[in-house]
């Protein structure tokens, strides 16, 4: 299993005094994975060590099986595109990517087909020779972009990508990651648009201080969280009183199959709903099923903190709050 | 792998020439590299007009070369003027001596179009002989010698090294452009050795070419049968000489710089060490001497820079004398040297991180 996977073993990074990670340990499968936390929390500094350009203090890093110590083989299958704004002087969009690329070793002619589709790709067809240093900030982004994709990397590493990409680039841009992970590839992406990462990720990993705070699926992180931070569930409905009372109800029957774990019902203004705390969402559900049947109109129910703004809320954002 | 290696290298090589030959903040490379030729050049027409001078001169007041010879001190004004006719130019002057004494003191300047000789004369005696040769090819090799020596590789190869090969990691630092390199599927290894080469490349084109420059400025001076019969004597041998010197200079010199551009995020202050210390190489016992550069490329320079005659009689007594290596030992001296630091570097490299916010 290891070998199709990134993984992390107990690594911990210090500059000095100043801790960048500390005791991370992830195994990172195919897909979307999105690293979420606030500015310091590690992000970068995690990356950076995947991919080689910093070494751990402790712990150690393989990458679909390959130490990030042996840059000659990790960058066969790797593309990193770093947030670092800055490019070597002189060069236009093209021979940037070309130049790069032969120090792959590949043939000129093989070069030159991965730039032009690597910058097709990117929508940097009509920019491609114009020198790096007159780009805009979202073209600067899409060519790093491209550095990192041209050579069909099997991981690709993304921190911020979408920073300062307009909304069609945008769009293009999550399409391009959303194909790489349909491919079975890894695509790691950290981003502070909690919105994209909620869109796009199949996982995320929550950082806060140089620490994992949680990780894997969105629902996952959500459903473990549950004890301490009940679900909530926006039902509409025609009866929302009733609702209500029928849900608390069904705490107290002597089918603990029905159970439900309500432990919060609050009905809306203007009587449109009930917004629904529990701490078996799954149970919940069930019994919502058997609501419908004993005869409440349900006309829909959207799980209201499923997402990862709320899972970031709950897990970081009274953290940053005390910070 | 050897050919992947290869490959990657010259890859290497055609990124970074752009940057080691035209850029901006290495203009003052070309400067250091280039100011002796300016001298040179400058030094070979002032010599030619004044040779031309003195050869119209000669035509006008003809003098035999072995004329001079038969001049004498304590000799009269007309005894002088006798041998070798009257002088193309002359002054004197009265000078009080005491309270009513007066002296009369004159000069007297003769050529015969290829040195000159002057005279000065109180009351009428002859007093000293001072006689100026125009640059022979000996004088002009040893003049040579004495800025390449002092000037051209100490201070113009060292610095310009400095400037080149310190940039090639330190430069991309600051400039935040270095990870790029680190996120190619190159080895480390290579990575040095390709921007070692381009480094390498840059210098040598730079300073050898200045080299031969300066050299041929110097020779412009002379007839072409003059530097027909140089060139076929010592002349060549001499010029491969001091190319090769050169371009040893920049070999040695580059790798201590690449390693310096690598490990120190200051150069300044290990670069300021290694000048000393070079500096310092006269003064060294024996031993000490044979652990820099300059003692081997001093060794292999074709002709020995003379002693400056106004170097105090102290420090003239600190400096110790040490016999040259030989040449086959001086260049395998350089050579190891130079590997050793790369070797070094290489595997420092291995360690070398990305963390610009502490640059």
């Amino acid at each position: 299993m290891s070998g199709d996977r990134i993984n992390l073993d107990n690594v911990s990074r210090f500059y000095g005094e100043v801790l960048g990670v500390n005791r991370v340990t992830l195994s990172i499968p195919p897909g979307i994975t999105s690293l979420v936390g606030p500015n310091g929390s590690g992000k970068t500094t995690l990356m950076n060590l995947i991919t080689g350009l910093v070494r751990p203090s402790r712990g150690r890093i393989s990458v679909l099986g390959v130490a990030p110590s042996q840059p000659e083989k990790l960058f066969r299958f790797v593309g990193y595109s770093t947030q670092f704004d800055a490019f070597p002087k002189g060069l236009t969009g093209s021979q940037f990517i070309y130049s790069f690329l032969r120090l792959s070793g590949r043939p000129a002619a093989e070069c030159r087909e991965l730039t032009a589709r690597a910058i097709k790709q990117v929508g940097l067809v009509e920019a491609a020779g114009r020198k790096v240093a007159a780009y805009s900030k979202g073209m600067r982004q899409r060519i790093r972009l491209a550095q990192a994709i041209a050579h069909d990397p099997r991981v690709l590493i993304l921190d911020e990508p979408l920073n300062g990409l307009d909304p069609l680039v945008r769009s293009e841009t999550i399409a391009l990651f959303k194909r790489y992970a349909a491919e079975g590839r890894h695509v790691v992406v950290s981003s502070h648009v909690l919105h994209e990462v909620d869109m796009i990720s199949d996982q995320v990993v929550l950082m806060s201080g140089g620490y994992v705070v949680a990780e894997g699926r969105i629902r996952g992180v959500r459903s473990e969280i549950q004890e301490e931070r009940p679900m909530q569930f926006l039902i509409r409905c025609k009866q929302p009183s009733l609702l209500a009372s029928k849900a608390f109800e069904q705490d107290r029957v002597p089918d603990a199959q029905r159970r439900c774990g309500v432990v919060e019902a609050r009905l809306l203004p203007e009587g449109e709903g009930v917004l629904v705390k529990t701490r078996d969402a799954d149970a919940f559900c069930r019994a919502l099923n058997h609501l419908a049947l004993d005869g409440i109109d349900i006309e829909g129910v959207i799980p209201a903190d499923d997402n990862v703004y709320s899972v970031y809320e709950y897990l970081i954002g009274s953290e940053e709050a005390t910070q | 792998m050897i050919r992947l290696w290869c490959t990657q290298v010259l890859a290497i090589i055609r990124l970074e020439m752009k940057k080691t030959f035209f850029a901006r903040r290495g203009l003052w490379v070309y400067l250091l590299a280039f100011a002796p030729l300016v001298l040179f050049v400058s030094h070979s027409i002032a010599i030619g007009h004044r040779r031309a001078e003195l050869e119209r001169i000669a035509r006008d007041h003809p003098v035999s070369r072995a004329a001079f010879n038969d001049i004498q001190p304590g000799m009269t004004r007309d005894e002088v003027t006798q041998k070798l006719g009257r002088p193309y130019t002359q002054w004197s002057r009265r000078i009080r001596d005491g309270h009513n004494d007066q002296r009369e003191r004159s000069h007297w300047r003769y050529t015969d179009g290829k040195s000159e000789l002057f005279l000065s004369f109180e009351d009428g005696k002859l007093t000293s002989i001072h006689r100026s040769e125009l640059d022979t090819l000996s004088q002009v090799s040893r003049i040579f010698a004495g800025v390449f020596q002092s000037y051209y590789l100490r201070l113009a190869v060292f610095f310009g090294c400095v400037g080149v090969f310190v940039n090639l990691f330190r430069g991309e630092m600051l400039d935040k452009s270095l990870h790029f390199y680190l996120l190619t599927p190159t080895r480390r290894e290579v990575l040095l050795a390709g921007k070692y080469l381009a480094g390498l490349l840059a210098t040598v084109v730079i300073f050898t070419s200045s080299t031969a420059l300066q050299w041929l400025a110097l020779l412009w001076q002379f007839d072409r049968t003059t530097i027909a019969e140089f060139l076929s004597s010592t002349g060549w041998s001499q010029f491969s000489s001091y190319l090769i010197v050169t371009a040893l200079a920049c070999v040695g010199y580059g790798s201590v710089f690449l390693a310096v551009g690598l490990l120190f995020r200051n150069p300044i202050i290990p670069t300021a060490i290694v000048l000393l210390w070079e500096g310092i190489n006269p003064f060294l016992p024996a031993a000490l001497k044979k652990i820099s550069m300059i003692y081997y490329l001093q060794s292999l320079c074709p002709v020995s820079a003379a002693a400056d005659r106004d170097v105090p009689g102290l420090v003239q007594l600190l400096i110790s004398p040490v016999q040259p290596a030989t040449r086959s030992v001086a260049v395998l001296s350089i050579v190891i040297l130079t590997g050793v630091v790369l070797v070094v570097a290489a595997r420092l490299s291995r360690r070398m991180e990305i963390n610009y916010s502490t640059e």
